[in-house]
Formats: structure tokens, C-alpha cells, sequence
């Protein structure tokens, strides 16, 4: 079989759907090995059996699709939707040109005598006017046409009519015979009206420059080892368990776990984490991250479509793409909006031709100049951008910041939230583990750490996480010697020779069989125990010596956070399987308003639920994985992750850094964009609401609305670009 | 005429549902009401000359998933 790989530019998707359906159907094409479509970059990635099929037919098919496809020539060169705004472009400089001499004939009214007379003749101006008409302004015909075809009405049906309205009338006083004619209005209004379409896709780059930016934080090539020898390839050839060598102030190129090497990492372009990471052997790296200070060699565990990177762009793609609940009132608004709008034309000209200038002599003229304005300054134009910028630039600003929303839903709905439920273990607290206390019960040591190391070294070879957090602490002292001998007793602790001596590390009943008296250390133990603590007993050569204590200790930054999400009014509660008195000693160190102990992980979608009947509602914080049903069952789900398996599918949304200080940022950016949003509407509709009747009592002439709608569009895009600059920190 | 609602997934904007209103008119359907926001598609057709599983074949040829 010889596999061939082609890429195609693929025109008319609008949203993720579209992107999802190309994929979805050219993979099950006959020969085709995998599709991937990418919507952002309007491309579509294929690779195929080259003697079962060819680029064509895979075009064909994306063709019988309804969108366009064609093959890529060179990377990066003159795509579809450039060649779209230079046509753009185009349009609007041949329109303008055209009405040029008639915007500055207005002038004339001033008095001033600037253009020469053959422009004044009615022919002339007819011969000017038709281009601007039916090829510039050919686009809205056809988009009118199609919306009213789907029964709906759009901006496009309102210019359509008012800029055919004042030509055709204008072309009936010329056959007339008539001198004053009316063809300048419909130019500028159609040349206005292309200047602000080019304005609003000025401004809409902008507002997806996040996964542009998300794109290029990606390596372009990888160094590997293969038999033996160091290579640069690209980054599509490397390959699963390729081992991959990476030099200091290199960016990693795909997501893999260390094999050899120590270093600090920079992962903030994911977690939005500032402070580097310390890597050593086994620990996971991810694609686009910044290598600081070491040479690294990793073994690649994840490439292409399966890195952290290329799930955050999906995620934030499709996030950027879907509809937040508050876009449905933009769209019943612009639903009802024109045919109102239409009415209210009609009746404008009904009153001034029939009422206001009855039996003049141009009657006609105002009236239908007057109903023109009407129906140009109606146009809900901004109506249908007002929320879409929003939610595209404050998702792309949360994926910025490590803070991924999977739609424009959870955008909205997280500014809703009253009650915060966090899960303790790896949320609030780190979730591993830690020595607390050492205590020493006899004059054998000199201190704490020798008898630290000791027990370090007779627990190096358990798995037990007790075990690894006492191994660890050991390790930050000095280096832990493996001991001579080693047996674990289940459920007690373990026995061990370390250093010539005879250990016993475990439970008063493992001090209990083995015939040790701990009356010495029963004072200690009930004092840690009640802090919350899992307490060791260590003796050696048959006598008591210490206490180990180890805590799953509290995150440094949970407690200003949860101060944070209080002070914005949130009740924040937190929820444990662990007993009461453990649940209690953590509590009260961060400050949480209530607490739920002793919580098994099904009943954790059950405490979700109570709050929710009590009209509540209600953000679950969780590390998405035992938590994924109460992630589901709550209003939204976040997931904290740790940048790790990115539990994107179990969330809502999901904080790429590991701390809890995103959930109040993420609260934060929901606030603002809905606030934008709202900003957006009244931005939209304001022009409008005060136009309307300025124009129908003739006091709008059609050129200035044309004007003031195309700055409408703008207004609302500028006012979306704003939440780029919004603080979310505090 | 027969009339049948289909519950479709993945619909979610305007390009869409043009594409599965003219798949199921080049299927034969007389009459397409497609209800983007509850993910329903009304399709009225002559039971004589086609069938049911005609219609779901052009809306699944589409790439939408029939539920």
C-alpha cells in the first residue's frame, strides 16, 4: 500500500460542527487512514491509500457536502479566506471610487462648486450608480434572498431594500424626464456599508488571535535518537517511544515522561503557572513547553492530535465556535426585529406622502428617502456579532491563562454560581502525602533527622504512599541507603534491618505483637491524631524511639483563594471522604463556610443534587477523575488538573494549573464576558432604538444612517476586543 | 404524504441545516423543517415512491447521526 498525505483548503465551515462532519465523513471514506479538519484554519489533513482512491474523489466528497475544498499548493501561501478579504477589498475601493464625486458633491449644498457639470447629468450618474448597485452591492441581494428563502430576515433584506428603494425610484424620474435624482444615497449607503464590513473583519482577526498564538507555541522540529544517532526531524515523524533529547532554552516538542536528565520547566503557556517545574527522571513533560536550565531526554508518549496542546486548541476551538444561552435573545430580537422594522418603513412613508406633505409636489421624494433611512439605520447588523466576539475573545483569554471552557454555555453559567463545592484531596490540599512531625521519644539519636534518614532507609523499598512520603523527606536530608533487610506486614507497617539496626515502623498493634512498650509515646500519639494525622511508631532494637506524623497537607495559595471566592459571595463548601476530625483540622485552616466529611465517591453527585433542590447553584471543583459524576451532575463541573490527562472530557471546564486560585479567576472572566456581553446588546441595539425615529421623522438623511450602522459593528467589536485587557487576576 | 421527525445530532449552525434540508429534498422529501435548537428534522415525503430509511440515509449521508 503507499500512503500519500494531502492538504486541502476547505471553504464554507462556519462552526465546529462543520469541522467535526467533514472529518467524520471523509474518514469513513473507502482507503482513507485518518482525517483531520481543522476549522480555525479552514484545512482539512488527510492521508490515504493512494491505489484505492485520489484527491479528488476525497474533494468530491467534501464538495457533495455543501462547502468547498481544493488542494493546497504551498504551505501557507494565498488561501481561500484571504483571497475572500482582498475580494472584499476590492469591492469596497471600486464602490467608493465610484461615489467618491457624489459624497463630495454634497458640498455643493454648502454653496461651493467643486465637481464638473457632465457629473450632475442624471445619465452619468445612472451609468455610476448601477455598478455600485448589482456588483458591490450584489451580496446583498443574494443574502437577503437566502434569508428570506429560510423564511427569516437579516440586515442584508434591509439594505437590499433601502439602497433599491432610492435607485429604482431615482431611474423612474430619470425616464421621466426629471433632473434631481436620488443615486448618490444608495452609493454611499452601500460603500459605508462595505467600509464597516471590512472594519468588523479587521477587528475579527483579532479576536482569534488565542489559538493562532496556541499554534505557534509549538515546536517546528524535534532532535531524536534512532540507532544510536542524534537526528532533527519534523515534528509530524516522530514517532510513539521515539526518545527525544531536548537543550536548554529549547521548547519541548511533544508530551513524553523523562528518561535522563534534570531541569526547570516553563509551563505557563498551558498552566498559566508562572513559576517553572522541576523535572527529573519519570517525571511528564508536554509539547510547547519552555526546557530552562537542563538537558532533557524523554521518551515520547503522546503525539500530534493526542498532546495536551492539540486538545486545548480543539477545546478552545470548538468553545470559540458554540453559542452561549444569552445569544438566543440576540437571535428572537434580530428575528422580529426586521419585520417590525419593514412595518414601521412602510408606515413612514404612508404618513409623509399621504399626512405630512400631502398634494406636494415632492411628496414622493421624502417620503420614500425618509422610509429608506428607516429601514438602513434598522439594520440589526451588530446584533448577530454582539455575543459571538464576546464568548470567542474571553474563552481564548481563559485558554491564555490556563482556564479551558468546552462552550459558551459554562462562560455564562459560571457567573450564575452560588455555591462552590470543593473536593479536598488534590483540590485544596495537594493530594499526596507529606511528613508533618518528627518526634524523638529517646536520647538514642541527636535529632530529628538522623532518626528521619533511618526510617527513610527501612522504608525505600515499600510502595506504600505512607511509605513514599517518609522516603521523600528522607531524600530532602541527605541520600537514604537501602536497608539490609525489608518485610511488609499489611495493614501494620514494616520490619526492617537499616544501618545494622532492627527497625519496626507501623501501628500500636504492630508495636503490640511484637511485645514493645509504647506507653512513652501515647501522649504524642493522641496530640497528632487529633490535628487529622496518620501517626507511625518508630522503634529500633526493640525500644521506642519517635513518632512519624504525615498529612495530606493544604496547597499554599487554597486559602487566600478561598477567601477570594468568599469575598465575591460564593458559599464555599467543602467535601471530603475523610473522617471528621481530619475534615475539621483542614477546614479550619483555609476557612471554607461549611463542611461535608465523611462523603463516599458516590455520594458526592448526591450532595451536588441536595444543593441544587434547595436552589442552589452549584460549581463542583474536583480533580476529574473519582469525580467525574459529580462534576456531571453539578451546574459546572471544573476540573483542576495538573496540566497531567487534561480530564477535559469529565468538565465543564477544566484549570490547567493545579491551584485554586483559577476558579476565582475563572468566575472572574465568566463575570466580565457576560457583562460584555451585555454591553454588547445595548451597543447593538442603541443606535437603532434611537435612529428609528429620528429617521421617520425625517430628520436622518439615508447616507448618515448607512454611517451610523457601519460604526455600530465596530463599536461592538472594539467593546469585545476590551475584555482582552480585562484583569481576571483580582 | 407521510410525515417523520428525526432527532439528528451535530447540527449547530445555519450551514448545517441548509446541507440536511437539501440532502433530504435530493432524497425526495417535499417538505424540510429543520429545528436547529432541539436537534429535530420534520420531513414530509410520498410513502409510495420512497421510504424511511431513504431519508435517514441521506441525512446520515450528510454526516449527522440519526438517534
Amino acid at each position: 500500500m503507499s500512503e500519500q498525505k494531502v492538504t486541502l483548503q476547505v471553504t464554507g465551515m462556519t462552526c465546529a460542527a462543520c469541522s467535526a462532519r467533514i472529518e467524520k465523513v471523509v474518514s469513513k471514506m473507502d482507503g482513507v487512514e485518518t482525517a483531520n479538519v481543522n476549522l480555525t484554519m479552514a484545512r482539512a489533513t488527510v492521508t490515504f491509500d493512494e491505489n484505492k482512491l485520489q484527491a479528488g474523489d476525497i474533494i468530491q466528497r467534501i464538495v457533495r457536502l455543501g462547502f468547498g475544498a481544493s488542494e493546497l499548493a504551498e504551505e501557507g501561501t494565498d488561501n481561500a479566506s484571504e483571497k475572500l478579504w482582498r475580494r472584499q477589498v476590492a469591492l469596497f475601493i471600486f464602490s467608493a471610487v465610484l461615489s467618491l464625486p457624489f459624497l463630495i458633491g454634497m458640498f455643493e449644498m454648502f454653496g461651493a462648486t467643486l465637481l464638473p457639470d457632465f457629473l450632475m447629468n442624471p445619465w452619468v450618474m445612472l451609468a455610476m450608480a448601477t455598478p455600485v448597485q448589482f456588483v458591490a452591492g450584489y451580496s446583498f441581494y443574494v443574502g437577503g434572498y437566502k434569508a428570506l428563502r429560510n423564511k427569516s430576515a437579516n440586515m442584508d433584506v434591509l439594505v437590499a431594500l433601502g439602497t433599491s428603494a432610492a435607485y429604482f425610484y431615482s431611474l423612474w424620474l430619470i425616464l421621466r424626464g426629471e433632473e434631481h435624482v436620488y443615486f448618490e444615497t444608495s452609493m454611499i449607503i452601500i460603500t459605508l456599508i462595505l467600509l464597516g464590513k471590512i472594519f468588523e473583519q479587521l477587528a475579527k482577526t483579532r479576536t482569534s488571535d488565542a489559538i493562532k498564538k496556541l499554534m505557534h507555541m509549538q515546536a517546528k522540529t524535534a532532535r531524536v535518537v534512532r540507532g544510536g544517532v542524534e537526528l532533527e526531524v519534523k515534528i509530524e515523524e516522530v514517532v510513539l517511544g521515539d526518545v527525544v533529547v531536548v537543550r536548554p532554552g529549547e521548547k519541548i516538542p511533544v508530551d513524553g515522561s523523562v528518561l535522563d536528565g534534570q531541569s526547570s520547566i516553563d509551563e505557563s503557556m498551558l498552566t498559566g503557572e508562572s513559576i517553572p517545574i522541576d523535572k527529573k527522571p519519570g517525571d511528564p513533560v508536554y509539547g510547547a513547553t519552555l526546557n530552562k536550565n537542563g538537558a532533557l531526554s524523554f521518551r515520547a508518549e503522546k503525539v500530534g492530535q493526542d498532546t495536551a496542546l492539540a486538545q486545548i486548541i480543539r477545546v478552545v476551538e470548538e468553545a470559540q465556535g458554540s453559542k452561549a444561552p444569552i445569544q438566543r435573545m440576540s437571535d428572537v430580537i434580530s428575528g422580529i426585529f426586521v419585520p417590525i422594522v419593514v412595518g414601521i418603513a412602510v408606515l413612514t412613508f404612508v404618513v409623509w406622502y399621504f399626512l405630512v406633505d400631502g398634494g406636494l409636489q415632492d411628496a414622493l421624494t421624502i417620503a420614500l428617502m425618509n422610509a429608506t433611512a428607516v429601514l438602513v439605520i434598522a439594520c440589526p447588523c451588530a446584533l448577530g456579532l454582539a455575543t459571538p466576539t464576546s464568548i470567542m475573545v474571553g474563552t481564548g483569554k481563559g485558554a491564555e491563562n490556563g482556564i479551558l471552557f468546552k462552550g459558551g454555555e459554562h462562560l455564562e453559567n459560571l457567573q450564575k454560581v452560588s455555591v462552590i463545592l470543593l473536593d479536598k484531596t488534590g483540590t485544596i490540599t495537594k493530594g499526596q502525602p507529606t511528613v508533618t512531625d518528627v518526634v524523638l521519644l529517646s536520647d538514642q539519636f541527636h535529632s530529628e533527622q538522623d532518626l528521619l534518614l533511618l526510617a527513610a532507609s527501612a522504608e525505600k523499598r515499600s510502595e506504600h504512599p505512607l511509605a513514599t512520603a517518609i522516603v521523600k523527606a528522607g531524600a530532602s536530608l541527605g541520600e537514604v541507603q537501602d536497608p539490609e533487610e525489608f518485610e511488609a506486614i499489611t495493614g501494620r507497617g514494616v520490619r526492617a534491618v537499616a544501618q545494622g539496626r532492627k527497625l519496626l515502623i507501623g501501628t500500636r498493634r504492630l508495636m503490640q505483637e511484637a511485645g514493645i512498650d509504647y506507653a512513652a509515646a501515647t501522649e504524642g500519639l493522641a496530640r497528632l491524631e487529633s490535628d487529622g494525622k496518620t501517626v507511625m511508631i518508630l522503634s529500633v532494637d526493640g525500644q521506642v524511639s519517635g513518632l512519624l506524623a504525615v498529612a495530606d497537607t493544604v496547597k499554599e495559595s487554597s486559602q487566600a483563594a478561598i477567601a477570594e471566592l468568599k469575598g465575591m459571595g460564593l458559599k464555599v463548601v467543602m467535601i471530603t471522604g475523610d473522617n471528621h476530625k481530619t475534615a475539621q483540622a483542614i477546614a479550619a485552616q483555609v476557612g471554607v463556610d461549611e463542611v461535608l466529611a465523611e462523603v463516599l465517591p458516590e455520594e458526592k453527585a448526591d450532595a451536588v443534587k441536595r444543593y441544587k433542590s434547595a436552589g442552589q447553584r452549584v460549581a463542583m471543583v474536583g480533580d476529574g477523575i473519582n469525580d467525574a459524576p459529580a462534576l456531571a451532575m453539578a451546574d459546572v463541573g471544573i476540573a483542576v488538573g495538573t496540566g497531567a490527562d487534561v480530564a477535559i472530557e469529565a468538565a465543564d471546564v477544566t484549570l490547567m494549573g493545579a491551584e485554586l486560585e483559577g476558579v476565582a479567576r475563572a468566575v472572574r472572566l465568566s463575570k466580565a464576558t457576560i457583562r460584555n456581553i451585555r454591553q454588547n446588546l445595548f451597543w447593538a441595539l442603541a443606535y437603532n432604538v434611537v435612529g428609528i425615529p429620528i429617521a421617520a421623522a425625517g430628520l436622518l438623511s439615508p447616507w448618515v444612517a448607512g454611517a451610523a450602522m457601519a460604526f455600530s459593528s465596530v463599536s461592538v467589536v472594539i467593546n469585545a476586543l476590551r475584555l482582552k485587557r480585562v484583569n481576571i487576576d483580582a | 404524504m407521510t410525515s417523520f421527525t428525526f432527532d439528528v445530532q451535530g447540527m449547530s449552525c445555519g450551514h448545517c441545516k441548509s446541507a440536511v434540508e437539501s440532502a433530504l429534498k435530493e432524497a425526495g422529501a417535499t417538505a424540510v423543517d429543520v429545528d436547529l435548537e432541539a436537534g429535530r428534522v420534520a420531513v414530509t415525503y410520498d410513502a409510495d415512491k420512497y421510504d424511511l430509511n431513504k431519508m435517514r440515509d441521506a441525512i446520515e449521508d450528510a454526516g449527522y447521526d440519526v438517534a
